[in-house]
């Protein structure tokens, strides 16, 4: 095995760059031979269902379910906290008191409310979450689960798809997650080949939008890439095979392909929000979440098959950027009153508004969750710990309906009650909204041990 | 004349503050669509305030002049996160909340520093417990701040030198956002023990716990009035964060905002005639400044 290296470097636009190039005896980047010499540009076309694409956005270090979706006035007032429920615009459904404009498009989207998973540890659980699966996930001490890890979903959308549109298939706005000093593993491609890991992009209001990384060829710096013969160069220097050869050149095909479009100033009007109307900005909110939604919303409009949004990089409440995670160990009401419901209230309701006016909603799947819930019973600094027993979230559009509540938590939402729900057969039902069956699922051995959740549809 | 409408209000919002000439309705003092913005606190000597901003990732303490120039970030921008500032009476010094980072978590303490951003002290250490909203008492001698040091969520007071500490509630439910009378012998506060935030007042030793407000929806960071006539707080009653005012015995409770937007964390000026608050009813965060009749 060859391990050819890693640069960083800094270009006159501000772009980090990473590269990671690692040729092995039979696979390059994780892709088998046969995947690469497939060439996925030259895939056969899959079924289409009513999910042109997908928006996840990813509310990393865990949502309280009673304090937003699955609130419990009847509880005591150690598991109900002080928030109390407030009607939606659809009849008999209530949510917590601190989201009143998405109480107000509540006909757009349901509600999951009895989704358990097998973990209360972040990385663990976000592995599960992302991918459908425990297999491979890394835990805070660092002790990994059986087996390999699986592609993320939006990676097997990715692959499902394939790459159709100039654009990558699979888009992250938001830097990597991580537990820790930890990157938890499950946001890229997996088996799949890091062909299908995200290309990312990140937002911050000072900078707007940026291309932190971008994975090279060994001996290539960003400003070659687009000259093919120092890279053909740089992979004949290392004397492989010349069917290894032709595979590394798939890959940066397209690699290339996409950073070169990434960069082009055609792209950059894409991603640059100043674009949009002021007052759209505003509606989504002038933070990194509101602003990053309101560019996932651009890249479904350009054909992107699947955006995650990553409220945060760390779980943390404090760390990361000062916006924090989800993760309310402690201040859990102080800091949802203050920051983590307004914005989350003002960007989603945004986006369902904004997708239902142009008309995308109904060709955009939207899911909005984190990893695990939050325990009912209040701890003693004010906050909520892991709770991976049960949790709640929201799904809209991509021929989901509106106004529905699947799932019904017990008096105190600890556990399901009824219909228990599973990462697993979320990551299903997205399969089965974006029209890949389980036959496909099976050629391409991305299928999760979960069922489509039929109530949706 | 719909147009020349939008043009005069557009023209009142950008308007300067004239020395000594309060504004007729909410004028906007500062013109950062970027930041968050929270925690207001007006200074004693009425020239700046102090605020909380989540600036390029970083979120620190601020001051900005009161024509909404001037920012000053008080800690070196590489110190961890610190928030939730308040003037001593004197203007001299900010007592606020840091955020030691440690491991997965962040400890948070309560620490002082001059109001220049020099002289950073620990006044309440870390004691695996959070610790939060410090406001200097009106004689600078004390300062009540939120503790979960009891393992339950209460209002302490602490003397200025980091001793004596008490504390002066002692309910079941979330206590939190303590504010001090001006004459010292009572502090307004928000608890969540009647099941939903409301506003209370107790004395100075937690004694005499009177409820002000009653409203199923959240009440909840008093700022009591230089005179300590009426007390400034908000609300999300009308279904989002408004400012509102009532007096001091709760009566004659007034929606001082009415906007569709947030409108949080109000602050009086020295003169109890004006109130400062952060809004996003232009998008962004920013500190706006309204009359007070």
């Amino acid at each position: 095995m060859l391990l050819i290296g890693r640069q960083a470097q800094r270009t006159c636009q501000g772009v980090t760059r990473r590269a990671f190039l690692q040729v092995g005896g039979s696979t390059v980047l994780g892709l088998s031979l046969a995947d690469l010499l497939g060439r996925p540009g030259g895939a056969r076309a899959y079924a289409a269902g009513s999910a042109r694409s997908v928006i996840l956005l990813w509310l990393w270090g865990g949502p309280a379910q009673l304090d937003t979706w699955d609130p419990k006035p009847n509880a005591p007032l150690e598991f109900r906290g002080p928030f109390t429920p407030i009607a939606t615009r659809v009849p008999g459904t209530r949510i917590g008191e601190l989201f009143p404009q998405i109480a107000d498009v509540a006909d757009s989207f349901s509600i999951l409310r009895s989704l358990h998973t097998t973990s209360n540890d972040h990385g663990v659980a976000g592995t599960v979450g992302l991918t459908g699966s425990d297999t491979g996930a890394v835990n805070l001490g660092g002790a990994a689960q059986s087996g390999g890890v699986r592609p993320a979903t939006g990676s097997v959308v990715a692959r499902a798809r394939g790459f159709r549109n100039p654009l990558p298939p699979f888009m992250v706005v938001g830097g990597r997650l991580h537990q820790g000093k930890r990157a938890i593993v499950g946001e890229g491609g997996g088996p799949l080949g890091a062909l299908y890991d995200p290309f990312r992009l990140e937002y911050d209001p000072v900078h707007g939008t940026r291309i932190p990384a971008l994975q090279l060829a060994p001996g290539l710096t960003p400003e070659r890439l687009t000259d093919r013969r120092r890279l053909m160069q740089a992979l004949d220097g290392a004397q492989r095979q010349g069917e290894l050869l032709h595979a590394a050149r798939a890959i940066d095909d397209h690699r290339a392909h996409a950073f070169a479009l990434l960069t082009s100033p055609a792209a950059r009007r894409m991603f640059d929000l100043t674009q949009e109307r002021p007052e759209l900005l505003d509606r989504y909110g002038r933070t990194r979440f509101g602003q990053s939604c309101a560019l996932a919303r651009r890249l479904v409009e350009h054909g992107v098959p699947f955006v995650q949004v990553n409220w945060s990089d760390h779980v943390e409440a404090e760390e990361d950027s000062g916006d924090g995670g989800w993760d309310h160990h402690y201040r859990n009401f102080q800091i949802m009153q203050d920051r983590h419901a307004p914005w989350l209230d003002q960007a989603f309701s945004a986006l369902m508004t904004d997708l239902r006016q142009r008309g995308l909603l109904e060709t955009t799947l939207v899911v909005a969750i984190g990893e695990f819930g939050r325990s009912p019973r209040i701890n003693d600094k004010a906050g909520r710990d892991h709770w991976e027993h049960c949790y709640s979230a929201l799904i809209a559009g991509g021929g989901v309906r509106g106004g529905r509540v699947v799932g019904e938590s017990d008096r105190h939402a600890e556990r399901p009650h009824e219909r228990p729900l599973t990462p697993a057969d979320l990551a299903a039902t997205i399969h089965h909204a974006v029209g890949i069956t389980s036959e496909q699922s099976a050629t391409l051995g991305v299928g999760v041990n979960g069922r489509v959740i039929g109530e949706l549809f | 004349m719909k147009r020349a409408l939008l043009l005069l209000l557009a023209a009142l919002a950008a308007a300067p503050l004239a020395p000594g000439q309060p504004p007729v309705q909410p004028v906007r003092v500062t013109h950062d669509n970027r930041d968050f913005l929270q925690h207001l606190c007006w200074s004693p000597d009425g020239s700046r305030f102090l605020v909380t901003r989540i600036h390029a990732g970083k979120m620190g303490l601020w001051t900005v002049g009161l024509d909404g120039k001037d920012w000053k970030r008080l800690l070196p921008e590489n110190e961890q996160p610190h928030f939730d500032g308040h003037w001593s009476p004197d203007g001299k010094k900010i007592v606020f909340v840091y955020d030691r980072l440690q491991g997965t978590d962040g400890k948070l303490q309560i620490d002082v520093m001059n109001a220049d951003g020099s002289g950073k002290q620990n006044l309440v250490p870390h004691v695996n417990a959070f610790d939060e909203s410090p406001r200097w008492s009106p004689d600078g001698k004390e300062v009540a701040w939120v503790s979960t040091r009891t393992k339950n969520q209460e209002i302490h007071v602490v003397g200025a030198d980091g001793k004596n500490m008490r504390r002066l509630t002692g309910d079941p439910a979330a206590d939190n956002n303590p504010a001090w009378s001006p004459d010292g012998k009572r502090l307004a506060f928000c608890s969540g023990r009647a099941g939903n935030f409301e506003i209370y007042t107790m004395n100075a030793d937690g004694s005499d716990v009177r409820r002000l407000t009653r409203h199923p929806k959240m009440d909840y960071w008093p700022a009591w009035s230089p005179d300590g006539k009426r007390i400034a707080f908000t609300s999300n009653r009308d279904g989002n964060y408004e400012i509102y005012v009532m007096d001091a015995d709760g009566g004659g409770v007034r929606n001082l905002t009415n906007h569709p937007a947030q409108d949080n964390y109000a602050t009086w000026s020295p003169d109890g005639r004006r109130l400062a608050f952060i809004s996003n009813r232009a998008g962004g965060y920013n500190i706006y400044l309204m009359d007070v009749k």
